[in-house]
């Protein structure tokens, strides 16, 4: 059996990508299951898609825990724990990125041996959740070697069909570049054996103590204990004050945001709760002095990092 | 009644009593109001929720709330405010609560509920002139599975079950007609672009008793598909070419409190949204785009004649 994989963000279109790819497997005449995975969140948050594919009735349901193949259509998701983007992932695995850094730049930061394909992916537009499904599925498609990409093409007008032709257009375009892309890797990805429900590691039994409700679970019974869920990691852009520009109306921006993240700080200055932020970027348009720059979430967190670092030297010294 | 304690956009609420945190896509524009109704009611408010976006405010075990939220079936919202009032009643006359301790009633709902399935249960609630708030956040839309048509999905707009060349054929229903037919004790629209307008309406609605109705219209970049950023410009949009009229209802008048000049062409609203730009490409829809157009026109011209 084949399990694939795709970790993406809500908007990026993986669920689509496993559609499209699931329809090309079925074609191509095999057994197959495509599923989303998500919870409540929404646009920008981590979520996964998943197939599975194989030339017998397939009996196994669930997430895909021990993958063969995983695309990852937004590499910032690799920092990010919850997404699980290398959960199971074995010697075997490829892996299949859409990123600008090359293959040895991910080598070096992952630490593993798998075989690593990158789908060279074009700047995406500043306010933009590019769409990069069919690019990922015409990927995985390749990497599997059981689709021609006839079979490709006729999957994709099929799934695409009911957005108009335009769309159809754009989505055969990608699909044959991530087709294209992958032709090194073409049929490298191998199935694995089936895991019968015998097969699995039983986990062992956790005993836990009773413990009175108001120590064992005083999170559960906290007023707005939904900050404890942090959103800022559905974030791809961050809105970065420069308070050289700003007026500190701040009931112009703080009001403007629909989460309420955006408080005063000690000296009258908007203060953005980054923990939260989901990176709507309504004060970045509603600033009357454009005091907010939009910048890249990866970009802002190293420059923060770097930051940081050269306080601790500069306190260590 | 008593002076605003809103004179200004600096006096609005500068510490939000909602919890961040919440699963509400980013640019949720109904996030944004309920955000603001709660930082005006203030902590003692009980939200009863019809099944809609907004009961993933509260899955369990996370809550942006700092009290009860009850969450109820999409028809039934009223008939939960009904019993949450009742026993508070029962509990203020038993003397086993003080009236400080009394909660503010809303119910948090979506227009798919109002204008549907809820439309009974809120009917009968007004009925029995019961005290409590009627929040809707109007996403136009059955937004949480995915935008469907609802009874609020306005004319000519695309959504998943109208997926046809020229959007959806029948209206919008009208909420706030229906409502104020009924003689409410209070009824406005408003939104959470215009929060002034909405912390001042909120105040008003809070210092009566009886059926309260709070109609907002709720940006939803999800449903209507337009990037997140964009969601307070829309709703100003929204306004400014009088397709979505401020007005309040008070003493059984309706008072429009912002009367667009110079109101600007609907398309300057329509051109901003996805679910309608099959009216501008391939070609321009005249006759739906003029059909939007004829009734925006003649909702205001209907204003003025009576205003004069
Ligand atoms: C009786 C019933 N039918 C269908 C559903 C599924 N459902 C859950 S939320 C929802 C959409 C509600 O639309 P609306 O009231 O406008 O709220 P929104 O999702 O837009 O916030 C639907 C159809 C349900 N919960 N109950
Ligand atoms: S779908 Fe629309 S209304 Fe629902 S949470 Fe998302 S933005 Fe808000
Ligand atoms: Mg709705």
């Amino acid at each position: 059996m084949y399990r694939i994989r795709f970790h993406g963000r809500g908007g990026q279109g993986m669920k689509t990508a496993s559609r499209l790819l699931g329809t090309a497997l079925f074609k191509s005449g095999l057994e197959v299951q495509d599923a989303p995975k998500y919870g409540a969140e929404r646009r920008g948050a981590p979520m996964l898609a998943f197939v599975r594919a194989d030339r017998r009735p397939i009996h196994e349901r669930g997430t895909v825990v021990s993958p063969d193949l995983v695309l990852v259509a937004d590499e910032t998701l690799f920092q990010v724990p919850v997404a699980g983007v290398m959960a199971g992932v074995k010697a075997s695995t490829v892996l299949a990125i859409a990123s600008q850094k090359p293959e040895n730049v991910w080598r070096d930061r992952l630490k593993i041996d798998s075989p690593i394909y990158v789908l060279p992916q074009s700047e995406a537009a500043d306010d933009e959740i590019p769409d990069v499904s069919a690019l990922i599925a015409g990927a995985a498609a390749r990497l599997t070697g059981l689709v021609s990409q006839e079979v490709l093409r006729q999957a994709v007008e099929e799934e695409i069909a009911p957005y108009g032709p335009k769309a159809v257009a754009f989505n055969l375009r990608a699909a044959g570049e991530g087709f294209g892309a992958m032709a090194a890797g073409e049929g490298s990805v191998g199935e694995s054996l089936d895991q019968g429900a015998d097969s699995y590691d039983k986990p062992d039994w956790i005993d836990l103590d009773l413990d009175l409700a108001a120590t064992a679970a005083p999170n559960v019974y906290a007023a707005a204990n939904s900050v404890l869920v942090r959103t800022g990691l559905w974030r791809t852009l961050r809105p970065v004050l420069d308070p050289e520009n700003c007026g500190k109306c701040v009931w112009v921006c703080g009001s403007s945001c629909p989460d309420g993240v955006i408080g005063v700080d000690a000296n009258g200055y908007p203060d953005i709760d980054y923990q939260h932020c989901k990176g709507c970027m309504i004060c970045v348009v509603q600033c009357p002095r454009h005091a907010f720059a939009a910048i890249p979430e990866q970009d802002a967190a190293e420059a923060a990092q770097a930051a940081q670092m050269a306080q601790m030297e500069g306190t260590a010294s | 009644m008593t002076e605003s304690q809103f004179k200004a956009a600096r006096d609005l609420p500068s510490n939000h009593l909602l919890g961040s945190g919440t699963a509400m896509c980013a640019g949720c524009g109904g996030l944004g109001a309920v955000r603001e109704v709660y930082d005006v009611l203030g902590e003692n408010t009980i939200f009863i929720n019809a099944a809609g976006c907004m009961t993933l405010l509260s899955v369990y075990p996370f809550t942006p709330f700092r009290g009860s939220w009850l969450y109820t079936a999409m028809a039934s919202a009223p008939a939960g405010a009904q019993g949450v009032r009742d026993a508070l009643d029962i509990r203020l006359a038993q003397g086993t609560l003080t009236k400080d301790e009394d909660l503010q009633v809303v119910v948090l709902t979506g227009d798919g509920s109002a204008g549907g399935m809820g439309l009974s249960a809120t009917s009968a609630a007004i009925d029995r002139q019961l005290d409590f708030i009627y929040l809707c956040y109007d996403n136009e839309g059955y937004g949480n599975t995915g935008q469907q048509t609802s009874a609020a999905t306005p004319h000519g707009a695309r959504t998943a079950t109208d997926p046809q060349a020229g959007g959806l054929p029948g209206r919008k229903k009208d909420l706030f007609a229906i409502w104020t037919a009924n003689r409410p004790a209070y009824a406005a629209t408003a939104l959470a672009a215009e929060p002034l307008d909405l912390a001042r309406k909120i105040e008003t609605a809070r210092d009566l008793t009886g059926p309260r109705l709070i109609l907002t219209l709720a940006p939803c970049p999800t449903g209507w598909g337009f990037e997140p950023a964009r969601s307070v410009e829309i709703g100003r949009l929204a306004v400014r070419t009088g397709i979505f009229p401020l007005k309040e209802y008070i003493d059984g008048r309706v008072v429009h409190n912002r009367i667009p000049h110079p109101r600007l062409p609907v398309e300057d609203y329509l051109k901003t949204q996805q679910r309608f730009a099959h009216l501008f490409e391939p070609r321009r829809d005249e006759k739906r785009i003029g059909e939007i157009q004829a009734a925006v026109d003649a909702y205001w011209q209907e204003v003025e004649e009576n205003n004069a």
